[in-house]
């Protein structure tokens, strides 16, 4: 089997595709949730240290004096100057010096190395904190989108996060010409991604393994009952009819196509059996009558013998010859029956007048033998065949004679029940044992073993049944040793 | 030599009798089971002819009950050809097994082959002085020259030979060269041994008196 043309292949592949297709899915949700969280945290990180630094620039103390004026809008008066406040500090220099709570927070031991430019519109050095890049600090001002924002009184909610290289800066206009930009490094947080990353990677790994080795599983023991019935059915194409699929559970959808496919098999060798039976059983019968005709003319052709002689042999051969033209016909009979190939004359007759007229045909059998025909008719009109019904009539009246007692009775009985015809004939012989009379309609089944008794072929009443089914009817035998036995005949009217 | 055959189908009994009888052989006949066991306990035949398939008791049971009182020994007719039947038949205590349909020489041969068995002869000639006896071929030389014997001269030399050494006692040979049919004059068997004395040899067959007839 080539692997990607089998079941197993394919479905393996197909939810590990779907597997790796939800776990990257997934995986990369988690990622960039988790990385947007790192990132909100530099930048509120940042925010706290750009607002340190804002009121570093501009003490909150003079916000509400400056009420109506734009924070840091237009040089500053005087009074600033009176307040104590440096000038510097309003319009920070290159000699600006972060107070030394600044200092704390942007302290160059931190591996996250947190840093502050201030840059100035005017020109000048813009002020830098010690762990400032070097190239950052030299951005040209004017590209920073800050310069174009109005002066903004709640000027936090202005700032900008942006990521500059290996970076992660706030720039924020404190006032017109004054920019100050916030950052540290992400190398730490990089670093975390990169371990949250493998992390996710991993448990994606653990996870798929796991889903396809339980999947491989659950494909195999699935699977398993198809092999086990492939390797059946190839055994019993090979001819070995007695093959079962063995399959432990039954309520899966394999299991009861195994259990449907083992009753096909069964009922398949039953059949099969049957048949072989039926070949055999024809094989055998004609063996006796074969005997007769070799035994016969090899002794008769032994020597010169009288004419007398060789009639008897002749006579001899006849009667085999007989038997065995009976048997094929009762055989091609019995064939064309199985095969639904007997038609069936229909005609609408008095079925107890063809019943007395078979009654008055074995008459003679019947006193030879001493044996009393006791009718019972009522005058019933059926449908069916009335030489094929007739046939069974005196099918089962010569067998009520022949296995009678001396000076026994056969009772024939004709009535209807329930819009059916029923025959009843029934003789007071030696009854048929009970572990006989359930095959006595069985092909070449007869209950005394021998072939003997009046040209019995063993096929009379496996012709019967097939004539009576065919009519849509049934047939049944009763039977008690030492009282009798009774044969009932159902048709529909 | 006295064989039984029990077998169902009338003109084959009748077609196998006439052609054993023929042979030289005596021949009871049995058409049931029961007629043919009975005679296969009441007679000490040479051999028994017996279908499988009889009515009344099949051929099984007679062969399983006959075993259990007697050595004759049973060439088994049957119309099933299965190995397993071969084997029941075989292990039963049949001595022999002919499929139907069959050839009479085949039973003819195997016939010959069992009485020669159960005699202890293994070859079908025997030498006994200048008289020499083919069982195969039925015939009977004298100094190497073939001798004319009637069927029932034969069967009765044949007898004596196959149990020589042995006195056979009048009753025996009346028993085996004899069927139910025969009338048994018994001055018959006198009739047969004078001929046979006159074809042979006058001391060929020894007369024990009061005993009976042997071949030395």
């Amino acid at each position: 089997m080539k692997p990607f043309k089998s079941i197993k292949w394919r479905l393996q592949l197909w939810y590990g595709l779907i597997l790796v297709a939800v776990l990257t899915g997934f995986g990369f949700t988690a990622y960039q949730l988790e990385r947007g969280k790192i990132y909100r945290q530099i930048d509120d990180e940042l925010m706290r240290r750009l607002s340190v630094l804002a009121v570093a620039l501009h003490p909150p103390a003079h916000e509400h004096e400056r009420m109506g004026d734009p924070p840091f809008g237009g040089p500053p008066p005087e009074r600033d100057m009176s307040e104590g406040l440096p000038d510097d500090h309003f319009r920070p220099q290159n000699n600006f010096h972060p107070p030394a709570e600044l200092a704390g927070l942007f302290d160059s031991a931190d591996p996250r190395k947190f840093y502050f430019i201030i840059s100035f519109r005017e020109g000048g050095e813009p002020v830098c904190s010690t762990n400032a890049p070097a190239e950052e600090a030299r951005t040209d001002f004017q590209n920073s989108n800050a310069a174009d924002h109005p002066p903004d009184p709640n000027f936090l909610h202005s700032a900008t996060a942006q990521t500059v290289g290996l970076n992660r800066e706030i720039i924020q206009q404190l006032s017109p010409g004054v920019t100050v930009r916030v950052g540290c490094t992400t190398a730490p947080a990089l670093k975390e991604f990169h371990l949250l990353l493998a992390k996710l990677a991993g448990i994606g790994a653990v996870i798929l393994f796991f889903g396809l080795a339980g999947g491989w599983w659950l494909v195999a023991s699935a699977l398993k009952p198809i092999s086990t019935i492939g390797t059946t059915a190839t055994k019993i194409s090979a001819g070995d009819l007695s093959q079962r699929i063995s399959i432990a559970e039954t309520e899966s959808e394999l299991g009861q196509l195994a259990a449907v496919l083992n009753s096909t098999f069964a009922r398949l060798e039953t059949a099969f059996v049957q048949q072989k039976q039926f070949a055999s059983d024809a094989a055998h019968e004609l063996r006796t009558p074969v005997s007769v005709i070799l035994t016969q003319t090899q002794t008769a052709l032994n020597r010169e013998r009288e004419a007398a002689d060789y009639k008897q042999t002749i006579e001899a051969c006849q009667r085999a010859a007989q038997r065995m033209r009976k048997l094929i016909e009762s055989l091609l009979e019995l064939t064309r029956f199985d095969a639904g190939q007997e038609i069936l004359n229909r005609v609408h007759f008095d079925f107890s007048k063809t019943i007395s007229d078979c009654a008055e045909l074995v008459r003679p059998l019947a006193d030879e033998r001493n044996v009393k025909i006791i009718s019972e008719l009522s005058p019933l009109e059926i449908t069916g065949d009335s030489e094929r019904l007739a046939q069974v009539v005196t099918n089962l009246l010569t067998n009520a004679i022949q296995y009678n007692k001396s000076s026994g009775e056969v009772r024939v009985k004709l009535d209807s029940q329930n819009h059916l015809v029923v025959l009843k004939i029934s003789d007071t012989g030696h009854g048929i044992s009970p572990a006989d009379l359930p095959r006595v309609f069985e092909r070449f089944y007869r209950t005394d073993k021998s072939r003997t008794g009046g040209g019995n072929t063993g096929l009379g009443l496996s012709i019967c049944k097939a004539i009576i089914e065919a009519h849509g009817g049934t047939i049944e035998v009763s039977s008690e040793e030492n009282v009798g036995t009774a044969f009932t005949v159902r048709l529909p009217v | 030599m006295r064989i039984l055959i029990v077998e169902d189908e009338p003109d084959l009994l009748a077609g196998l009798a006439r052609a054993l009888r023929e042979e030289g052989y005596a021949v009871d006949t049995a058409a049931n089971g029961e007629d043919g066991f009975y005679k296969a306990e009441s007679y000490d035949y040479d051999a028994i002819v017996l279908d499988v398939m009889l009515p009344k008791l099949d051929g099984w049971e007679i062969l399983k009950c006959l075993r259990q009182i007697k050595k004759t020994p049973v060439l088994m007719l049957t119309a099933r050809d299965q190995m397993r039947d071969r084997v029941k038949g075989l292990d039963t205590g049949a001595d022999d097994y002919v499929v139907k349909p069959f050839d009479l020489e085949e039973i003819f041969a195997r016939l010959r082959a069992l009485i020669r068995r159960s005699a202890d002869k293994t070859s079908n000639e025997i030498q006994i002085g200048d008289v020499k006896i083919n069982t195969a071929a039925r015939n009977v030389f004298l100094e190497n020259k073939p001798v004319e014997l009637t069927a029932r001269e034969y069967a009765l030399v044949e007898f004596l030979v196959l149990h020589r050494g042995e006195v056979v006692t009048r009753t025996q040979l009346y028993e085996h060269l004899f069927d139910e049919n025969d009338s048994t004059l018994s001055n018959l068997l006198d009739v047969h041994v004078s001929n046979i004395r006159k074809k042979l040899g006058a001391e060929f067959i020894v007369t024990r008196r009061g005993h009976g007839y042997c071949i030395a």
